[in-house]
């Protein structure tokens, strides 16, 4: 009795060491996959910020490149070689227009809106050199 | 159950198993004390120096924009391309002109890096047979000024043994443009000058860095990625520079240059009513992006870094300080055809007046300055006495720095009255015996444009991170009031009679029809050394060299913008062999006024009078 109750003892606390075995087996695969997971997404990320740094490498490159496209001396030049003509406008063409453009714009507007349906809101233009005496 | 135990569990497999097993894990037990405990430290340190790496991560120094958010600098990565021609195969050569093509070198060029063998000190050294036996090259650089397009190409051509390596470097899309203010940054990344340098705390930005891990091919085990810490990029600077007004300012001075062939120029294009430089340019000048073949007088900052004697500009101090004082009123007449006057009971000999004036009738103080008459500026300077003009041109701003913040000023020469001879007080009111840079003068003439308020002259407007936020925002800074708003009103009337077109002042070719321009020209005899008979070398007045210049405003009721145009020896071009400021300066200042008009639309305080158009009709 007593040397059966050892056999079967020991059978349990084999059995056990084998599912701790394998428990602890489970757990290391699991552990391994695990590492892996995070192995595969931090690559991943790597990649990522790599492709973000290399994204934002060509943007300063093209902004660079728009920047210099832009600068006076390149416009200058352009304008030379494309025979575009364009000149800054001289005192000379320029008329000033001392009154609130945007009270002018809405008065007149408002006149049109307004106007009769019979008449026309609108007269022909004409100008006259020198100015109106 | 019972026969199936008995069966396995004898006695002796049992020990045998049980011994096995314990065997089995006091083995495992004492290695990992072994491992963990014992040897720790070394396994530790091993560890640390074949894996561990603290992996930088450079953070993108900020980018400089004009006031309209215009590209003055900026960062870009360029790739460094090199070869090992160890490891070039010959199946790649068929690549080897696209190779050349991409890198901007001749195929001959791109043949004779890969297939040299010895390590050529520089190109002047003698060809060595490369089948020699000798040191082999291992790394041979190909360019270092490859952009991301080009690497992009290269990598496509996948030629074995060409291997590439970023750089960060400082990019100047508009050339020479404001090259003195913005300064550039060497290739160590070191900012050396100008705004690179003042705003390098700003500009900066702080390197992140992350630890990691690397495995046996060098290559980073991102898993093992324990801290990280993220670069934080440089702020932008947005400054008061406008890139068009900059460029009508470097078009004007490369005229002055091909027409004058002058030693150096200067002009400043600034809002006297906040003390903001709109346009800043020197001639010699440089390229930015190549500033390691500029010499160092073009990379010299004449408007803050070189003195001069100021000549007739100078005669605002004198003016408005006897105007100030109350000494004076516009109408009150000077004697200038006097050629002593007693100051402090000894006789002082005036100066002499411009060549091409005589003035025979007493000079009223609106006249002196109109005229520019050097006798009347020395007895206004004398009414004001020694040390009231003094202050006054302190007060002014002469004698001490500005504080333009681009590095390399210097605060220019005004002596103190008791270091003053006989004859100073009648010399400096007319703009001799003081050193001033042009930024002092356009700053003094700000004083009168601004109301009597002198101006710390700037050029940094705002202050912003990555996100575009306002980190610091740079307002208007008084550093003093010099004159009353009533002394400044009469002076900017007064200067008005400078410029007149009808000829009654020194300057009508500074004039701009349908504009009240206010200004003051200058025509500066320039102190150079002589060799006298005695063979003694003195530094005497010259006759032949001068530097001209106007210093002005418009529209003088409501000035909007201040010019300084200062042109150092121009003389020799010039017909007649005197560069006056009416001749040389003005001009310019002419017609960078007309062209400012329209640009920054300002608009004339009175009727223009060119011809008009009027239209009639429209909606009514």
């Amino acid at each position: 009795m007593n040397k059966a109750s050892n056999h079967a003892f020991v059978n349990q606390v084999l059995i056990g060491t084998l599912m701790m075995i394998c428990f602890s087996g489970s757990l290391g695969l699991g552990t391994v996959w695990l590492r892996r997971e995070i192995s595969l997404t931090a690559n991943h990320n790597k990649q990522l910020e790599a492709r973000l740094s290399e994204i934002n490498r060509h943007i300063d490159e093209t902004t660079a490149a728009i920047a210099a496209e832009q600068s006076p001396d390149t416009l200058v030049r352009r304008n030379a070689e494309w025979h575009l003509g364009l000149v800054p406008p001289r005192e000379l063409q320029v008329v000033r227009v001392p009154d609130d453009v945007e009270q002018r714009l809405t008065a007149k507007n408002r006149a049109r809106l307004f106007a009769t349906e019979g008449g026309s809101a609108f007269t022909a233009v004409v100008f006259h050199p020198g100015g109106v005496q | 159950m019972r026969t199936m135990s008995r069966g396995f569990a004898s006695n002796y497999r049992i020990a045998v198993v049980v011994a096995a097993v314990v065997a089995s894990f006091t083995g495992i037990g004492a290695r990992l004390v072994s491992l963990h405990v014992l040897q720790r430290a070394k396994f530790l340190s091993y560890i640390g120096k074949a894996r561990d790496e603290i992996i930088v991560q450079n953070a993108r120094r900020g980018d400089i924009l004009d006031a309209h958010g215009s590209l003055l600098a900026t960062s870009r990565s360029l790739v460094v391309i090199g070869a090992d021609p160890q490891v070039l195969c010959k199946e790649d050569e068929a690549k080897w002109p696209e190779l050349a093509r991409l890198l901007g070198l001749s195929p001959a060029e791109l043949q004779k890096k890969f297939t040299g063998k010895i390590r050529m000190p520089d190109d002047e050294a003698p060809e060595i047979d490369p089948t020699a036996d000798s040191h082999e090259t291992r790394w041979v650089k190909l360019s270092d000024t490859v952009d991301e397009s080009a690497y992009d190409q290269i990598k496509t051509l996948n030629v074995r043994g060409v291997y590439g390596s970023r750089i960060y470097s400082r990019a100047y899309p508009q050339n020479q443009l404001a090259a003195h203010v913005l300064g550039y940054v060497n290739r160590e990344g070191e900012p050396v000058t100008g705004l690179e340098r003042y705003l390098d705390f700003y500009l900066r930005g702080q390197n992140g860095w992350l630890e990691s891990e690397r495995d046996g091919l060098r290559h980073e085990l991102a898993q093992f990625r324990s801290r990280e810490v993220a670069p934080a990029d440089g702020y932008d600077a947005v400054l008061s520079i406008d890139t068009v007004v900059q460029h009508m300012v470097e078009q004007e001075l490369q005229a002055l240059a091909d027409k004058y062939h002058p030693a150096k120029a200067t002009i400043i294009v600034g809002d006297p009513r906040t003390g903001f430089i709109l346009a800043l340019g020197n001639w010699p000048t440089f390229n930015l992006n190549d500033y390691n073949k500029a010499d160092l007088p073009s990379q010299r900052n004449i408007a803050v870094a070189d003195q001069f004697e100021p000549g007739s500009t100078f005669k605002i101090v004198a003016a408005s300080g006897a105007l100030d004082a109350g000494l004076v009123t516009p109408a009150s007449t000077f004697d200038c055809t006097l050629e002593s006057v007693e100051y402090k009971g000894t006789e002082r000999r005036l100066p002499r007046e411009s060549e091409l004036d005589h003035f025979d009738h007493p000079l009223t103080v609106a006249e002196i300055i109109a005229k520019s008459s050097n006798k009347g500026a020395a007895q206004l300077g004398m009414l004001l006495g020694d040390e009231k003009f003094y202050d006054y041109a302190r007060a002014f701003g002469f004698g001490e720095l500005t504080g333009f913040p681009v590095g390399g000023e210097i605060d220019g020469q005004l002596a103190p009255p008791s270091k003053w001879d006989g004859l100073t007080i009648t010399r400096m009111p007319m703009g001799q015996s003081v050193g001033a840079t042009p930024m002092q003068v356009h700053c003094a003439m700000g004083v009168i444009a601004s109301g009597g308020l002198l101006l710390r002259p700037q050029v940094v407007r705002q202050i912003r991170d990555v996100d575009g936020t306002v980190v610091y925002q740079f307002a208007p800074i008084v550093k003093r009031r010099v004159i009353s708003e009533g002394t400044a009103q009469t002076m900017q009337h007064l200067l008005e009679g400078v410029a007149m077109a009808d000829g009654s002042g020194t300057a009508p070719l500074a004039a701009i029809s349908g504009f009240e321009v206010a200004g003051k020209t200058g025509t500066a005899q320039k102190l150079l050394p002589v060799t006298t008979p005695s063979g003694k070398t003195v530094l005497r007045y010259s006759d032949r060299h001068h530097v001209a210049s106007f210093v002005g405003f418009f529209p003088a009721s409501n000035p909007q913008v201040a010019i300084t145009v200062i042109v150092d020896d121009a003389d020799a071009a010039v017909p007649g062999g005197i560069a006056y400021g009416n001749l040389v300066a003005a001009p310019v200042f002419k017609r960078l006024g007309e062209r400012l008009i329209q640009y920054l639309n300002i608009q004339p305080p009175i009727a223009s009078t060119g011809p008009k158009f009027a239209m009639e009709g429209g909606a009514r």
